[in-house]
């Protein structure tokens, strides 16, 4: 199983928020206050979700924060490399179109 | 028939002391079925009656040589054997023309003296049939020293016709006999085929009936219970429907009900069978099976198909078709085979052999897939016995083309059952433990990998809603959760005891409104068929949440 986690790293100009393991209730408000600290440095943030196993309405929660708070600001706010799991539960909630959704930072970059 | 032209005409017509003899023949013949005493009486009286010193019976053989079956005079000539075309009598089955030679020192085909029996003047007549002669009646010798005139010849002709009619009945009603033995053999074969079936039991939630189109059949069922409870089930069908099929039918069923008895995985159990038939069957034969156990407990069945057709799952009005996922066995070494797990809860599960679908409607063509699930339509409301006899019943009275086997799984007892719950405090970090026991839950019930997956979403933001709003956070509540298996659904149950929340203000939220919050309840809605908030004895809110099985 993957541990749970999530760390900021800078990327291709990007603050990079990679997050892995199953985001529940349990460390939701850890991965908002990760996302909107990295909001907050004003640069382009992009969350990789590739190693979530699971994601619940709290993590998607954190996600839609974020993305309202860059919304705000004029901010780029992207989701990198959706595993399969969370998909399935952005398009369950209908937020598979809300996001901007790109395949890697390049993708993301052009 | 015509007299051969030798032969000098006498006037003496036939009169009536031949007719009499012709009389007794007809009756000595009529009357027995014993051929060879009669035959022997017969050539005794046709010497008597023709004055001759010996005569003879002569039957062609497999060869096309004729063997003398029957002979009366000095010299005992039984067995004696003349080849095809050869001798006197060999010339008159050839010919199929009485043959009559008063002199056998002038005829170039008299074979000689034989066993010391003086031969000076021969008669001899073809025994005819429809398909041709059979065999020839033969007379030696006047006694009087005279010779056999055309008179003698055309008597011999006359007596000649019995003769053969007897042997002709004779053979018939050997081929009958034998027919007979054949019927009452594969009689026997059905009877023992019959005993390899189990008997009804009417203690088990299974029903299964075998109606083959000939005799005996290649199609076979089976059912027991094996040491966990459970009940093993086996469906086979064997290619081909005659008594090669009927064989190799009792060779894997008993090879099927063998490796089924310990109770390993569906997959295993196909396996070790296909190995042994792979080993022993000629090749171009091979078994479509289908095997499973249904625990009763859980109403749960896992269940592997080689070849097999489609299973019909009926419930609530509703069809699932499950699909073979196998090669048939017999054919491929090594072969592996996956089970597929689905709950019967409350619903029918029709397995039937390729008979069934091929039977023909009232329009000539085969009833098909389509025609089964009219027929199960049918049928629903009654007994899962009631159901069998009525579908056998209507297939009856249709065009059975092959081996016909349905075998139904029914458990109308127990509609409801526990399927498991946990209980704990409204701790988040016991989530992971809440998703672990949903996956296990839902696993066996048919659902796809995303259904599963939004199952425990829906229950992980059930019991996530009420840590964070019915408790407030506060990481001390009770939380219990249970699992049940209705006919048709799965239902899940979240207790909790904290104050009681006013159900009319929880409702899901427009989607197209972009918040964080409120999500939980959204998804719960769009996952499961009902929801709904009760109120218990003893306090708190019981969320119950119910979902339709595939």
């Amino acid at each position: 199983m993957t541990q749970n986690h999530c760390a900021t790293e800078d990327q291709q100009g990007f603050k990079l928020v990679r997050v892995s393991g199953e985001v529940d209730l349990s460390w939701s408000q850890r991965l908002r206050k990760t996302i909107l600290d990295a909001l907050a440095t004003g640069r382009p943030v992009a969350v990789d979700l590739s190693q979530v196993t699971y994601i619940d309405s709290s993590g998607i929660a954190a996600l839609v924060e974020g993305f309202q708070n860059a919304r705000g600001k004029g901010q780029r706010f992207n989701l990198v490399a959706v595993s399969k799991p969370v998909h399935a539960v952005l398009e369950l909630a209908r937020l598979d179109r809300v996001f901007p959704i790109f395949a890697n930072l390049d993708e993301a970059n052009k | 028939m015509t007299l051969p032209t030798a032969v000098s005409a006498r006037d003496r017509s036939i009169g009536a002391e031949e007719v009499g003899i012709l009389a007794d023949f007809s009756h000595a013949f009529a009357a027995t079925l014993d051929i060879d005493e009669t035959l022997r009486r017969a050539v005794a009286q046709i010497a008597e009656y023709m004055n001759a010193e010996a005569a003879a019976v002569f039957l062609v053989d497999e060869d096309g040589s004729s063997v003398c079956r029957a002979s009366a005079g000095p010299v005992d000539v039984v067995g004696l054997r003349v080849e095809r075309g050869k001798g006197i009598v060999g010339r008159a089955i050839a010919e199929n023309r009485v043959q009559l030679v008063r002199d056998t020192t002038r005829d170039p085909d008299f074979l000689g003296n034989q066993r010391g029996f003086l031969s000076r003047s021969i008669l001899s007549a073809p025994l005819d049939s429809a398909n041709g002669p059979i065999g020839a009646l033969q007379v030696l010798n006047k006694r009087d020293g005279a010779l056999f005139d055309t008179h003698d010849a055309d008597v011999l002709r006359l007596l000649a016709v019995p003769t053969a009619l007897a042997l002709n009945n004779a053979r018939l009603s050997r081929e009958l006999v034998e027919q007979n033995r054949i019927k009452r053999e594969f009689q026997l074969a059905r009877q023992m085929q019959k005993t390899l079936l189990p008997p009804r039991r009417r203690d088990l939630p299974i029903v299964a009936m075998n109606l083959p189109a000939r005799e005996i059949s290649g199609d076979f069922y089976d059912y027991f219970e094996v040491d966990d409870g459970r009940i093993a089930f086996c469906v086979g069908d064997v290619a081909g429907k005659g008594m090669d099929a009927a064989l190799l039918m009792v060779r894997a069923s008993s090879c099927l009900r063998w490796a089924g008895k310990d109770g390993a995985t569906p997959g295993v159990w196909l396996s070790r069978v296909n190995q042994e038939l792979c080993e022993t069957v000629t090749r171009g034969m091979f078994v479509c099976a289908l095997v499973g156990y249904l625990d009763r407990n859980t109403s749960q069945i896992e269940l592997a198909s080689a070849g097999f057709p489609p299973l019909l799952l009926y419930r609530d009005g509703r069809f699932r078709e499950i699909p073979a996922d196998g090669p048939p066995l017999g054919i491929l070494k090594d072969t592996g085979y996956d089970a597929q797990r689905l709950a019967l809860a409350g619903g029918s599960l029709y397995a039937f052999s390729d008979g069934v679908t091929d039977v023909r409607g009232p329009d000539r063509r085969p009833i098909g897939m389509d025609g089964v699930r009219d027929l199960i339509k049918r049928v629903a409301g009654v007994s899962p016995r009631a159901r069998v006899r009525a579908m056998v019943g209507h297939l009856r009275k249709l065009a059975l083309a092959d081996d016909t086997t349905l075998m139904l799984l029914a458990d109308d007892d127990a509609p409801t059952r526990y399927l498991g719950g946990m209980g704990g405090l409204s701790d988040p970090q016991n989530l992971c433990l809440v998703r672990r026991a949903v996956s296990d839950i839902v696993v066996g019930l048919g659902f796809n990998e995303t259904e599963r997956q939004r199952l425990v979403l829906s229950v992980d933001e059930a019991v996530a809603n009420v840590i964070r709003h019915a408790y407030g956070g506060s990481i001390d509540g009770r939380v219990e959760l249970s699992f049940w298996l209705d006919p048709g659904a799965v239902r899940f149950e979240l207790r909790d005891f904290a104050s009681p929340v006013d159900a009319t203000r929880i409702r899901p939220r427009d989607l197209s409104e972009c918040r964080p919050g409120g999500l939980g309840i959204n998804l719960i809605d769009s996952v499961m068929d009902e929801w709904t908030f009760l109120r218990p004895d003893g306090g708190g809110n019981l969320l119950r949440m119910v979902k339709r099985l595939p």
